[in-house]
C-alpha cells in the first residue's frame, strides 16, 4: 500500500492487530468477531446527546452516528450504531483509525478496507466500510478548517 | 384450527415431493439453475422473489437463442431477421393479453416495467384529464412507485392526494375508501398486493364503488399477478399494471394494460421513433395505441424472455402456483408465529405469500445478516413503503416473499437461521 508510507507504521497499530485478527479466521468466526466487538462496544460510553441527526452518518441500512476529536493534530473517532453488527464494524473502522492527522486520513484508501477482509462476509459491508471511511476523512477535513479559522479569528482579536 | 394445522401439516409433506394436481416443486427447482448453487457455503434459499424472482431455463434458453441466432432491431427493415423477430416480439403482446384475459392485444402497452407504467398513466391520462382541485385514491400501503408518480403531478397540478388507510391487520378500510370517493375524486391508483404485507385487497369492490361514480381505477399488480390468476375483464379495472421481472420473465419489461376507450384518448408519453404515423417540421402524426405509447428501440430480447416467462407458469398452472404458495404461507406463518421474539406483520386474511416480520430486540439489519450466513436470502428495509413503515411504527422490517419454487424445508432453514440470530444477538 503505497499510502503507508505517509503514515508512521507505529500509528497504524490497532488497524494492524485487526487485520492479523480477522486473516486469522474462517468466515464463520469473522461473523462472530464482529458480533463480539458490537457487543463489546456498548461497554465504551457512546455519548446519548451525540446519538442525533447531527452526528448520524446518511445512506446506511442502520443509524450510524460518528462523533470526533480534534487533539493535539490528530483525528478521534468514536462510532454508534443501533444495529449490533453495524456497531462492530463502526468499531473497528474507529479504532484502526483514529489518531491520524487529516493528511493521514486522506492517505488511506480502499486498500486499507479491503485489507480488514470483511468484504468476503457481503460486498455491502465493505462499500458501507468505505462510505464510513470517507466520512471519516470528511470530519477531520472539516475540523482542520474549523480549527483554522478559530486560530485566525484568535490571532485577530 | 386444529382443520387448518392439518391442511399445513398434509401440504408439508407434499410440498417438498409432489403436490396433487401435478405440482412437482422438486422439478420446478430443476428448471431454475441459480437453485443449486450455494452462499457462503450453504444452499442458497430464496426469499426475496417479491424483489425480483428467479429465471427459469426456458427464459434464459430463449434470450440466448434471439441474441445468438435472431437478433435485430424490431418493426423496421424488410429483411427476413427483422420481419421474423418483429413477429416473435409482436407475438409476446398476444401472450400478455390472454395471460391478463385483455379484450385485444392492443390494450397491452409495453412498457420498462411498473414504476414507467404508473409514470406513464399519471403523465398521459392524469396531465389530460385532471386538474386542479381533483382528487386521487391511493391506500397506506403503496410502494413508492405508486405514490411519487401522483405527487409530481399533484406538484403540476394542484391535485389531491388522499389515502385510504388500513387496520392493523393490514386490511383496506372499505368504509373509509369509500368515503373518499366524492365528487372531486378523479382516481383511484391502488396496489393489488401489498408488496410488504402481502395482503390482497377487494378488487372487485374497490373497482365497483369506484365505477359508481364514474371515477376509473388503477391497479399495480407488481405482486398480485405473480400469485395468481388475473383477469382484467372480470375485475373491470381500467388500468392494471405489472413488470416482468417479479414473473420470473427478465428486467427492463413492464405491461400496461388499460381499457380502450381510455388509451385511444390518452396522448403520447415519450416522443420519438416507433410511435409515429407521419413526421414533418410541421406536423406529425402518432400511432394508435398501443404503439403511440412505445418510443424508440424497445427492449426486444428480454420481451422475448417475457414471453418464455409467461409460456412457463401458464404450462403449470397459476392456480396450481397460488396453492402452492397459499400451502407455504400457512406453514411459514405457523412457524413463525410459534418463535417467541418474531413479530409478523400483515396478518389480512387474504394474502400473498409474502411474510414481513421483525425480531423483537433485534435490528432487522443484524437479523438479515444471520439469515444470509446461512444462505437465506430475504430482503430488509423499508421496502420502498416509506410511509407504511410509519404507519407500522418500525424503521424497516425483514421480508419474506416466497415462489413457486420455494419448500417448506427451506421455511425450516429460515427458522433455524432466526434461532441461532436470537443466540448470537440477545
Amino acid at each position: 500500500m503505497n499510502a503507508d508510507s505517509k503514515i508512521a507504521p507505529e500509528k497504524l497499530l490497532q488497524y494492524d492487530e485487526y487485520v492479523e485478527a480477522l486473516d486469522f479466521l474462517d468466515e464463520d468466526s469473522r461473523f462472530e468477531y464482529i458480533i463480539d466487538i458490537g457487543k463489546r462496544a456498548d461497554k465504551v460510553p457512546f455519548p446519548a446527546d451525540c446519538m442525533n441527526e447531527a452526528h448520524m452518518m446518511h445512506g446506511c441500512m442502520s443509524k450510524v452516528w460518528i462523533v470526533h476529536e480534534l487533539d493535539g493534530g490528530a483525528h478521534f473517532f468514536k462510532g454508534q450504531s443501533d444495529a449490533i453488527i453495524v456497531k462492530g464494524l463502526v468499531s473497528i473502522m474507529t479504532g484502526a483509525f483514529s489518531g491520524l492527522t487529516s493528511e493521514e486520513l486522506a492517505a488511506l484508501s480502499l486498500d486499507h478496507v479491503r485489507g480488514l477482509n470483511l468484504g468476503a462476509l457481503t460486498m455491502q459491508r465493505q462499500v458501507g466500510m468505505m462510505a464510513m471511511l470517507k466520512h471519516m476523512q470528511k470530519l477531520s477535513r472539516r475540523a482542520d478548517i474549523a480549527a483554522e479559522v478559530a486560530e485566525v479569528t484568535a490571532a485577530a482579536d | 384450527m386444529d382443520g387448518i394445522m392439518n391442511d399445513i401439516s398434509q401440504t408439508s409433506n407434499l410440498a417438498g415431493h409432489n403436490v396433487e394436481g401435478g405440482f412437482d416443486v422438486e422439478r420446478i427447482r430443476r428448471d431454475f439453475p441459480i437453485l443449486s448453487r450455494q452462499v457462503h457455503g450453504k444452499p442458497l434459499v430464496y426469499f426475496d422473489s417479491g424483489a425480483s424472482a428467479q429465471k427459469p431455463r426456458a427464459v434464459i434458453d430463449a434470450m440466448t437463442e434471439v441474441l445468438q441466432d435472431q437478433y435485430t432491431n424490431v418493426h423496421r427493415g424488410a429483411h427476413y431477421l427483422s420481419q421474423t423477430l418483429t413477429d416473435r416480439y409482436e407475438g409476446v403482446r398476444g401472450k400478455i393479453a390472454r395471460f391478463i384475459n385483455a379484450p385485444s392485444e392492443d390494450q397491452v402497452v409495453i412498457t420498462r416495467n411498473t414504476t414507467e407504467a404508473i409514470n406513464l398513466v399519471a403523465a398521459t391520462y392524469g396531465r389530460s384529464f385532471l386538474g386542479a382541485g381533483d382528487g386521487i385514491v391511493i391506500s397506506a400501503m403503496e410502494h413508492h412507485a405508486n405514490i411519487v408518480p401522483w405527487q409530481l403531478l399533484r406538484d403540476e397540478k394542484g391535485i389531491d392526494l388522499k389515502v385510504a388507510p388500513i387496520d392493523d391487520r393490514g386490511v383496506l378500510e372499505m368504509e373509509a375508501y369509500e368515503a373518499l370517493l366524492d365528487g372531486n375524486t378523479k382516481l383511484v391508483a391502488m396496489t393489488h398486493c401489498s408488496n410488504v404485507l402481502g395482503t390482497h385487497v377487494p378488487a372487485k369492490e374497490i373497482i365497483r364503488l369506484a365505477h359508481e361514480r364514474g371515477i376509473p381505477v388503477l391497479l399495480d399488480g407488481s405482486q398480485s399477478v405473480v400469485h395468481g390468476v388475473i383477469d382484467v375483464q372480470d375485475l373491470d379495472v381500467d388500468f392494471f399494471v405489472f413488470t416482468g421481472h417479479k414473473l420470473y420473465g427478465p428486467n427492463a419489461v413492464g405491461v400496461l394494460y388499460g381499457k380502450a376507450e381510455l388509451l385511444a384518448k390518452m396522448p403520447p408519453y415519450q416522443g420519438g421513433g416507433d410511435m409515429i404515423e407521419t413526421v414533418t417540421y410541421e406536423k406529425t402524426t402518432y400511432k394508435d395505441p398501443p404503439h403511440r405509447f412505445e418510443s424508440g428501440t424497445p427492449a426486444i430480447v428480454e420481451v422475448i424472455g417475457m414471453g418464455a416467462a409467461i409460456d412457463y407458469v401458464t404450462a403449470i398452472g397459476m392456480d396450481k402456483i397460488a396453492a402452492h404458495e397459499r400451502a407455504l404461507l400457512a406453514y411459514a406463518t405457523e412457524r413463525l408465529t410459534a418463535q417467541p421474539d418474531i413479530r409478523l406483520f400483515g396478518t389480512a386474511p387474504e394474502k400473498a405469500a409474502i411474510l414481513s416480520f421483525i425480531q423483537e430486540g433485534i435490528h432487522p439489519f443484524d437479523t438479515a445478516a444471520a439469515l444470509d450466513r446461512a444462505g437465506v436470502a430475504v430482503r430488509v428495509g423499508q421496502h420502498c413503503a416509506e410511509p407504511l413503515m410509519d404507519r407500522l411504527g418500525v424503521d424497516g422490517t425483514l421480508r419474506a416473499s416466497l415462489a413457486m419454487y420455494n419448500t417448506t424445508a427451506e421455511i425450516d432453514v429460515m427458522i433455524e437461521a432466526l434461532e441461532r440470530a436470537r443466540k448470537l444477538f440477545t
